[in-house]
């Protein structure tokens, strides 16, 4: 089961009722007795070192120094001192999920390490007016220190760190006035840097265990395919190769090759001689699926918005509108390829592993070795980037097997053709609107027909896989939209006095798991898309249209709060920053330019507009985008050089699946298999980006996703205003704008 | 199995290893020099760049036996502590997010400040055309090899 993202904020509930005076027998014992350890997250040893655990997983999105950020602001601590730790699983986090997805770790963590650090500052506090025999309320707290005002007395936090200890955990500290901060807010470097750049950052392939075993798997060829039988003869003659051994994830069988060290594995696995048994997906044709997918909606439709009566005001409007986009299937290709490295003894186990689910990490282990989950010490390396494919486990299920087999150490990686092949793909989707204008051009009805595809969770941890699973039960009538989804057409931002949105079923035999942003990559580039042919069709200047279209109010749909004034304010901000107003040279340098805009929100908390501008070859044989102005508002900036960063990221994501690559399948197999014919962005193309962080008092929200699904719609607009060709169809190539 | 004598940072390292075995699993398999990393094997990545003789080179696609008599520097002997201007610039600027192809970027932009002190935004392309970074760090990996040369790239 994936973890909603309910399950998960009362998981981090419980956790913040529990972390007070949390002491773990085993931890204690092994700690110096002194080291004052008021909760989950943070100890202070009497070196004054102040040591932060990072309750979330790291895979670029800067939790390592974000969340000691936080704790650091309401220590007192000095950030720069602070020493940070990851946590893994059971012991001292018994109680806490470290699984990490939705863009969701700050919002998640806020609240719960803000109280963390407050109460050790009052204890440590406390312990100093105790010694001065002073009232605490006369102390106050300066980078790792506690002061006495009237007196100027200081003592460290590890002179106070023993005293501290005895004290009570206070269970509603005061917490600081975000007015005071003086670490949240600022512009922050990443507290492991200086790894990363020496080259000392441990990512999962990076550890080698006495008498470990190197495997490379060779897995199903086609979608759904078994193994019938292999012939091992000529892989076990390559010097170097100790085993070849049957392995099932659960998501592919495979045949894995296991030798002395990762080359000779993949010199091994060439020569295997497999035989596979054609499963359902077989013929699976990408081209074929995405021609079908209009008829999904002649079918079953799952009601996701209804207000006034779309269908009656589509049938007497002055004017109709209708376009139909459509996303393909893509891949998340991060840059280190699936990998885990596993030890099953009799009684124990011990993984390494790179991945964004603890939950599912733990599960997929127990499942494989036969082991309970707490015999089980996950150890969480950096991740070489996730995006949402590290939220599965299936390659810990395969190194688990393995290990569990031949009872040595085995690490199992995989190529960067498994990882584009074998891996699980964000699916291919399609977004059809119809628009009814009335004879004063004012936009009277939308309805939105979008497609959407179960999440496969054909691990073996849920007790299916692949190839037998029955078809899931159909789902409930209200299913999709009872979760908010899908993200992007249910909270539709737009006022629209006759809206109907519905969505179809596409599953498809592919492996599909989120990708960046999940749903609101697809949804929004029709949403967004549309709204422009829109404010074409009528004459308007597509930001005055969006603005028409957002009073500012909240709009509430089901429980989500939607803040259109603040969606507001991000437009008119990118309208001004980007110079949208002035003049613009149509034709410069033998090409043709043109601007384009699109906007969006993230589950309520988070606000982006932004404006693409490009220019196209006269001949339309190329896209190249110059410069990507973004207005965001996110919340209270916690890191305002973490989200910058975020938004040049999300925009390099956007922008390789704008401009570059896609996954398709042709017999059942995925035809792109490495960065020579997956393509993504190389800084050649990178645009300058200008990022304007709008000041805001709302709660932080966490910021990895959202600058995605803005920049395709973006980049479509620009192209159309550049050149006059509507492209639908991503990526946008010279022959699809040749075609519109 | 034929051994190599191999200069690695500095140091004569002896290995046993097929003679087609690319210097990155060398490195990283049977020197224990983790900071090279695997991104495709084919050479279109740039994670596994390392410096042969002071170039910058793809370790995934040259065999062993082709750099038995080379000088070979990885990002763990770029430097003592991070000290060149590259990774002194790369923490400046904030450059890594997931951090995985910054070793390869760092060896590249420090052969590319050897050659060039003061690379043009061109120059710079032109030598991270095949480098690939699916976190998007560009802009600020462009800066940080600015600030570097400012820094004194030439080492
Ligand atoms: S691993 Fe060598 S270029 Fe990608
Ligand atoms: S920082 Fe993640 S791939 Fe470059």
């Amino acid at each position: 089961m994936p973890v909603s993202r309910r399950e998960f904020i009362a998981a981090g509930a419980s956790a913040a009722g529990l972390w007070l005076g949390v002491r773990v027998p085993e931890l204690a014992a092994a700690a110096p007795i002194a080291t004052f350890d008021p909760n989950v997250f943070v100890s202070i040893a009497p070196n004054d070192v102040v040591t932060v655990w990072v309750i979330r997983l790291e895979m670029g999105q800067g939790v390592r120094t974000l969340l000691p950020m936080i704790i650091a602001e309401e220590l007192g601590a000095d950030l720069a001192r602070v020493h940070v730790e990851q946590a893994s699983p059971g012991g001292r986090f018994r109680t806490v999920r470290l699984h990490t997805s939705g863009s969701s770790s700050s919002s998640d963590t806020y609240r719960q390490l803000r109280i963390a650090g407050a109460a050790a500052r009052e204890m440590l506090v406390a312990a100093a007016a105790a010694h001065w025999k002073v009232d605490a309320a006369t102390c106050r707290v300066e980078l790792g220190a506690v002061i006495h005002g009237p007196t100027n007395r200081r003592r460290t936090f590890g002179q106070l760190a023993t005293a501290a200890a005895t004290l009570p955990v206070p269970r509603t500290p005061t917490l600081k006035d975000p007015a005071t901060f003086t670490v949240l807010g600022r512009p922050t470097r990443r507290t492991d840097g200086r790894k990363i750049v020496t080259g000392r950052a441990q990512y999962g392939l990076d550890v080698k265990w006495r008498g470990m075993l190197y495997a490379s798997i060779v897995r199903s060829p086609t979608l759904g395919a078994t193994l019938k039988g292999f012939d091992a003869k000529a892989a076990l003659r390559v010097p170097g190769v100790r085993h070849v051994i049957a392995v099932n994830s659960g998501v592919h069988h495979g045949v894995a090759v296991l030798a002395s060290d990762t080359w000779t594995a993949m010199k091994g696995r060439a020569r295997l001689h497999v035989e596979w048994e054609p499963g359902a997906g077989a013929g699976f044709d990408s081209a074929e699926f995405l021609r079908g997918m209009p008829q999904r909606w002649d079918g079953k439709l799952y009601p996701i918005r209804d207000e006034g009566d779309a269908t009656a005001e589509l049938a007497r409007s002055a004017t109709r509108l209708e376009a139909t986009y459509e996303f393909p299937f893509q891949a998340h290709a991060p840059l280190e390829t699936m990998n885990c490295t596993a030890h099953v003894r009799e009684t124990d186990a011990e993984v390494w592993v790179p991945t964004q689910s603890d939950v599912r990490t733990l599960k997929q282990a127990a499942l494989a070795s036969g082991l309970p989950e707490d015999r089980i010490r996950a150890h969480h390396a950096l991740m070489g980037g996730g995006f949402g494919r590290r939220l599965f486990a299936d390659y810990v299920a395969e190194a688990v097997q393995l290990s569990a087999k031949l009872k040595v150490p085995v690490q199992v990686l995989w190529t960067r053709e498994d990882d584009m092949r074998n891996g699980y793909f964000q699916p291919a989707t399609m977004e059809r609107f119809r628009a009814g204008i009335d004879a004063g051009g004012r936009l009277q009805a939308l309805a939105h027909q979008t497609t959407t595809s179960e999440l496969t969770i054909y691990d073996l941890h849920d007790g299916r896989n692949i190839w037998t699973a029955p078809p899931k039960p159909p789902r409930a009538d209200n299913a999709i939209a009872s979760g908010g989804s899908p993200w992007g057409a249910f909270d539709n931002p737009y006022t629209v006095p006759h809206l109907r949105v519905d969505c179809a079923d596409a599953t498809s035999p592919v492996p599909v798991g989120p990708w960046r942003a999940v749903e609101y990559p697809s949804t929004v580039f029709g949403r967004e898309s549309f709204l422009d042919e829109i404010a074409v069709a009528t004459g308007k200047d597509p930001i005055a249209l969006r603005l028409e279209l957002l009073p500012r109010d909240v709009k509430l749909v089901g429980t989500q709060r939607i803040d259109r004034a603040r969606l507001a304010a991000s437009l008119e901000a990118v309208r001004e920053r980007a110079g949208w107003g002035t003049p613009f040279a149509r034709e410069r340098d033998g090409r043709l330019w043109g601007r384009g805009v699109a906007c969006s929100v993230y589950h309520t908390g988070s606000y982006i507009a932004m404006v693409a501008e490009l220019s196209v070859a006269r001949d339309l044989s190329d896209v190249r985008v110059h410069r990507i102005v973004a207005a965001v508002d996110c919340g209270i900036p916690l890191n305002p050089l973490g989200v910058e960063g975020q938004v040049e990221s999300g925009i390099a994501w956007g922008l390789s699946a704008t401009l570059l690559g896609k996954v398709d399948f042709v017999n059942g197999a995925a035809v792109q298999g490495s960065f020579r014919d997956f393509r993504v962005l190389t800084i050649d193309q990178m645009p300058k980006v200008e990022t304007h962080i709008l000041p805001s008092q709302a709660a932080p929200r966490g910021f990895g996703e959202h600058p995605v699904p803005m920049v395709a719609p973006a980049v479509a607009n620009a192209v159309f205003a550049a050149c006059g060709k509507r492209v639908r169809s991503l990526p946008i190539t010279a022959e699809g704008m040749r075609r519109a | 199995m034929p051994t190599y004598s191999l200069t690695v940072n500095g140091r004569a390292r002896t290995v046993e290893a097929p003679a087609d075995m690319p210097l990155l699993w060398v490195l990283r398999d049977r020197l224990q020099l983790f900071g090279t990393k695997y991104g495709c094997g084919i050479g279109a990545c740039g994670a596994c760049t390392v410096h042969v003789n002071g170039q910058a080179v793809r370790s995934c696609s040259l065999p062993v036996a082709a750099v038995a008599a080379a000088r070979i520097t990885t990002i763990e002997g770029l430097s003592r502590d991070g000290a060149h201007p590259a990774q002194q610039a790369w923490i400046e600027e904030d450059v890594a997010q997931c951090g995985f192809c910054q070793p390869g970027m760092i060896m590249e932009a420090a052969a590319l400040l050897r050659a060039r002190p003061q690379p043009t935004d061109g120059e710079i392309d032109g030598a991270f055309a095949s480098h690939i970074c699916r976190c998007g760090t560009y802009n600020r990996l462009r800066a940080a090899v600015h600030r570097a040369a400012e820094l004194g790239g030439k080492r």
